[in-house]
C-alpha cells in the first residue's frame, strides 16, 4: 500500500503528515494526538467527531483525510485563546452542559460555526445547529442555554474593543486559528 | 477500515478525472462528499478519484433553465438564493433534510443521485422538475433524462462515467404554479420512509394544465406516478379527484418492508403524502378545493 503526504493547517498550525490513501480524517487527527476529536458511531450520525473544515462543521469519520489537503481544520484543542477558554467553553461549564463530556467538543464546534454565521441566533436555530450532535447524558436543554449565553458574550465582546486584555501569545493564536470561509 | 485503497487521486480538470477513471476502471470510484462511500466500505475499491476540485461546485441560470454542478453540496443548495427561488424552493427544502448539518456540508447533489438510493430526497424533486443529468466519460458526454438514469437500487446507467451536471429545463410558463415537497421520516433530517415532490400548473379557471408527482423510498428507484399525473391533467381539482389520485399513487408505488417501515405503511403513506402535496400545490396555484 502506498502512502501520501497531507499538508493542512490544524488549529492554525501548518502540518505535513504521511497518511495512507484510505485514511479517514478522524483516524489521522487522533493518531496525531488531537484526542478532542471523539470516535463515536463512525457512521456520521452522532457528531462526536465533528471538526470545522474551512469553518464548516463536518463529521470527520466520513471524510477521507486526503480530502483535507490545503484545508484549515479546527478542533476543540484550538478554540481556547492560550489559557483563556472560549466563551462557549465557559458557558458550557457555567450552565452544567457537560456531563460525561464525550459529545461536548462536537457540540461546541457546531455552535462555534453557527455563531460565526449568526451572532444572534434564535433558540430554534441553536437546536437545529446542534441536531447532528447527540448527547446521551444531560440532554439538550443545558447545551442550548449555554450556546445562547455564549452568543450574548460574543456580541458584547464584538461591541467592546478589547485593548490590553489579551496577551500577545493568545492574540497570535486567535488569529491563526480563525477558520477560512468556504469548504 | 480503508487499508485496501492504493491511491487517492485529486484531479483538477474534468479531462484529467475522466482519464483517471478510464485507467482505474471498475476498481476505481468517484468520491465527492464521501458520506455514502465511507458507509458502504466496499472492499473492491482500490482507487479513489476526488471530484471536488473539478470546478463543478456551482448553481447558475442556463437560458430559461438551471444548471447545478454535481459537487454542489446539500448545504449550498439549501442556502442558494437561486435554488430557493426555483419551483417554490422545493429543491432547497429537500436538500435541507438530507442528514445533519455536518453531513449536508459534505454530501453533494451528484452523489445523492449517483448513489441511487431509492430514498434520495433530491431525486424525487429533480424527477418532478424533469431534470436531466450530464454524464461524462473519457469517450463521450451525454445528457440523460433523470427518469432514464436509474436501473434499480444503487444501480444507474453511469457504468464508471462521471455525473458532471444536473440540468433543470425551463418550467412551464403562462399559468399559476404550485409546488410541494413532503417527507416522512423519524425526524426531519432522517432517511425518508416516503418522500413526495409535486408540481401543478393551473389556468385561470383552475383547470390543471400540467402536473408532476414523484415519489421516493417506495420502489426500487425514485419514480414518477404517471397514472396519477394523467388523472390530474386537464381536470379541475376536487376532493373526489384527490381520492382517485391517492388510489392511483398507492397502486403505482412498489415499496418493500424493512427495519424502518412495512410495505403496507409505506403504500398508505404514499397516498397520504401525495394528497397533502397536491393540497399545498393547489393552494399556491389558486385552485379551490
Amino acid at each position: 500500500m502506498k502512502s501520501m503526504q497531507l499538508r493542512l493547517k490544524v488549529n492554525g498550525e501548518s502540518q505535513e503528515w504521511t497518511i495512507a490513501p484510505g485514511d479517514l480524517l478522524l483516524d489521522v487527527l487522533r493518531r496525531e494526538s488531537y484526542f478532542g476529536v471523539k470516535r463515536g458511531c463512525e457512521t456520521g450520525e452522532c457528531g462526536a467527531c465533528t471538526v470545522l473544515v474551512n469553518g464548516k462543521p463536518i463529521n470527520s469519520c466520513l471524510m477521507f483525510a486526503a480530502q483535507a489537503e490545503g484545508c484549515d481544520v479546527l478542533t476543540i484543542e484550538g478554540i481556547a485563546q492560550g489559557e483563556k477558554l472560549d466563551p462557549l467553553q465557559e458557558a458550557f461549564l457555567e450552565y452544567g452542559a457537560v456531563q460525561c463530556g464525550y459529545c461536548t467538543p462536537g457540540m461546541i464546534l457546531s455552535a462555534k460555526a453557527l455563531l460565526a454565521e449568526r451572532p444572534d441566533p434564535t433558540e430554534a436555530e441553536v437546536r437545529e445547529a446542534l441536531a447532528g450532535n447527540f448527547c446521551r447524558c444531560t440532554g439538550y436543554l443545558k447545551p442550548v442555554e449555554a450556546v445562547m449565553a455564549a452568543a450574548r458574550v460574543y456580541r458584547t465582546q464584538a461591541a467592546t474593543p478589547q485593548t490590553g486584555r489579551t496577551s500577545q501569545k493568545s492574540k497570535r493564536k486567535s488569529q491563526k486559528s480563525k477558520p477560512r470561509e468556504g469548504l | 477500515m480503508f487499508d485496501h485503497i492504493e491511491r487517492f487521486y485529486r484531479p483538477t480538470t474534468l479531462r484529467e478525472a475522466l482519464e483517471l477513471l478510464r485507467k482505474v476502471g471498475s476498481r476505481g470510484r468517484i468520491v465527492a462528499g464521501a458520506t455514502d462511500i465511507v458507509m458502504q466500505a466496499d472492499r473492491s475499491i482500490r482507487f479513489l478519484v476526488d471530484a471536488t476540485h473539478l470546478g463543478l461546485n456551482y448553481v447558475r441560470r442556463q437560458g430559461k433553465g438551471w444548471a447545478i454542478g454535481s459537487t454542489t453540496t446539500m448545504a449550498a443548495l439549501e442556502h442558494s438564493t437561486v435554488i430557493r427561488a426555483l419551483a417554490g424552493g422545493i429543491l432547497a427544502k429537500a436538500a435541507s433534510t438530507c442528514g445533519s448539518i455536518q453531513n449536508r456540508n459534505m454530501a453533494t447533489v451528484g452523489g445523492n443521485l449517483a448513489n441511487a438510493s431509492p430514498a434520495a430526497d433530491t431525486a424525487a424533486v429533480l424527477l418532478a422538475l424533469d431534470a436531466q443529468v450530464m454524464v461524462a466519460s473519457s469517450r463521450r458526454k451525454r445528457k440523460i433524462a433523470l427518469a432514464e438514469f436509474y436501473l434499480g437500487p444503487h444501480r444507474t446507467v453511469l457504468d464508471g462515467a462521471l455525473l458532471e451536471e444536473v440540468v433543470i429545463p425551463a418550467l412551464p410558463g403562462g399559468g399559476r404554479m404550485g409546488w410541494s415537497f413532503q417527507k416522512l421520516g423519524r425526524t426531519k433530517t432522517d432517511i425518508s420512509l416516503v418522500n413526495v415532490a409535486a408540481g401543478l400548473q393551473a389556468d385561470a379557471s383552475g383547470r390543471i394544465k400540467w402536473a408532476r408527482l414523484a415519489l421516493g423510498a417506495v420502489g426500487p428507484t425514485p419514480l414518477r406516478a404517471r397514472n396519477a399525473e394523467t388523472l390530474l391533467q386537464g381536470n379541475t381539482l376536487h376532493e373526489d379527484l384527490l381520492t382517485r389520485v391517492r388510489e392511483a399513487v398507492m397502486q403505482e408505488v412498489n415499496p418493500i418492508s424493512d427495519g424502518r417501515a412495512s410495505a403496507e405503511y409505506r403504500r398508505e403513506m404514499s397516498g397520504v403524502l401525495a394528497r397533502r402535496a397536491l393540497r399545498e400545490c393547489a393552494a399556491q396555484a389558486g385552485c379551490k378545493l
